[in-house]
């Protein structure tokens, strides 16, 4: 049980796959426009992650080592086109606004590392955690890139159509360019490195 | 030696081909579901659109060939819309231009409404091209007008945005025109075959 937990909390902090990990980070960058998007993309990401390790662990004694890879990326491409398409049959809007980045977590580094880091090595309820931690892990770190993004870049939040909260003299004169991908590597450069600095996290 | 050989060159294989074969099973189960959800929310965001355009508008029908949907209020003709894709600075813009019904009679060719369904403008600036602002601009305008204000033509560019307003204007323009021709030489087509 203790080691469940303890699966479950290394990939929200110890091993944050976008903070510490560095894993992910093309979703991250560019997606992270708007709340809205950073949950969508993490309810995605988190269904292909799980279901993905779920499988993954299961059939980790019949896989032969040589062939694994490839096994893996069907797994994860099939997942990822269910996804797809479920998406966009029920959610089109969401759909919409994340458009290419949906096909792309097939390529995304956090679950295809998981399957073969972790998954592949361990018995399916660790895996479950697992994934469940480094899926909320990913979740929290674009989270907090696009409340930065989406605060700065438009000056009030939004998220679903409910106004959170407008900053004021913000919201007449936005800074745009936190909206722009440079702004995306403005801001997670200054918070990986805020973080570090104040030890919050440890490098290597 | 040959029975190594078997086990390691022969499994790996088959056991790749049953994953690929269960994979395909699952698409093929996902996609025969999806299908029709997704061909209906198309259809439903075509509708929206055209709806906000024309509010009272009670029926539409959609010419394959022409690419042109035609609106109808009481089995009348009420104008004629059709989409067009401008290349704005994030990407394609998806936009429906809706024309009054008279350039079949008339030489005139009056806008009757754009509306934007898609785009990947940068938020902030040239997504503003989908407030209603930029968009009311061209309700009811002749197409002569249809260009920015620094052209000479009544629509006034989104400030920090000209890429994505002059990329909107333009298309509409050359659209239309391209549309128009090619409309009243179907019409002119269907008619002769009449007589």
């Amino acid at each position: 049980m203790k080691g469940l937990i303890e699966n479950l909390r290394n990939g929200i902090i110890k091993s944050n796959p976008v903070l510490i990990l560095l894993l992910g980070l093309c979703p991250t960058l560019a997606v992270s426009t708007s709340i809205d998007n950073a949950f969508g993309m993490t309810a995605a990401v988190l269904f292909v992650l799980i279901s993905s390790n779920i499988i993954v662990s299961l059939i980790r004694n019949y896989t032969p080592q040589r062939v694994r890879i490839p096994v893996f990326i069907v797994i994860i491409a099939t997942l990822v086109t269910i996804v797809d398409l479920s998406m966009q049959a029920f959610l089109p809007s969401l759909s919409k606004s994340l458009g290419i980045f949906i096909p792309l977590i097939v390529v995304n580094c956090i679950i295809l590392g998981r399957a073969e880091a972790f998954a592949s090595k361990n018995k399916t309820p660790n895996a479950i955690m697992d994934a469940f931690g480094m899926g909320i892990g990913f979740g929290l770190a674009i989270t907090i890139i696009s409340f930065i993004r989406q605060t700065l870049g438009t000056g009030n939040l939004v998220v679903f159509g409910i106004e959170i909260f407008k900053v004021p003299g913000l919201s007449e004169n936005p800074m745009p360019i936190f909206i722009l991908p440079m702004g995306a590597f403005l801001v997670i450069s200054l918070l990986l490195a805020t973080l570090r600095y104040s030890g919050v996290i440890k490098s290597g | 030696m040959t029975k190594i050989n078997l086990k390691m060159e022969i499994i790996p294989v088959i056991f790749l081909t049953f994953i690929v074969c269960i994979s395909v099973i699952f698409l093929y189960a996902t996609n025969s579901v999806t299908e029709e959800y997704i061909e209906n929310a198309k259809n439903e965001a075509v509708k929206a659109t055209l709806n906000k355009q024309f509010t009272d508008m009670d029926d539409y029908s959609y010419d394959e060939n022409l690419e042109l949907y035609t609106i109808f209020l009481d089995n009348e003709v009420v104008g004629y819309a059709f989409v067009a894709v401008a290349s704005g600075y994030g990407g394609p813009i998806e936009l429906i231009v809706a024309l009054e019904n008279n350039f079949l009679k008339d030489d005139e060719i009056i806008i009757h409404s754009i509306s934007v369904v898609s785009h990947s403008e940068t938020p902030g600036l040239g997504e503003r091209i989908v407030e209603s602002s930029f968009e009311d601009q061209f309700i009811g305008i002749d197409i002569n007008d249809v260009a920015l204000n620094k052209d000479g033509g009544k629509i006034d560019a989104i400030s920090g945005a000209t890429i994505s307003s002059s990329a909107v204007v333009d298309t509409v323009f050359k659209t239309v025109t391209e549309k128009v021709d090619s409309i009243r030489e179907g019409f002119n087509l269907n008619s002769e075959e009449d007589f």
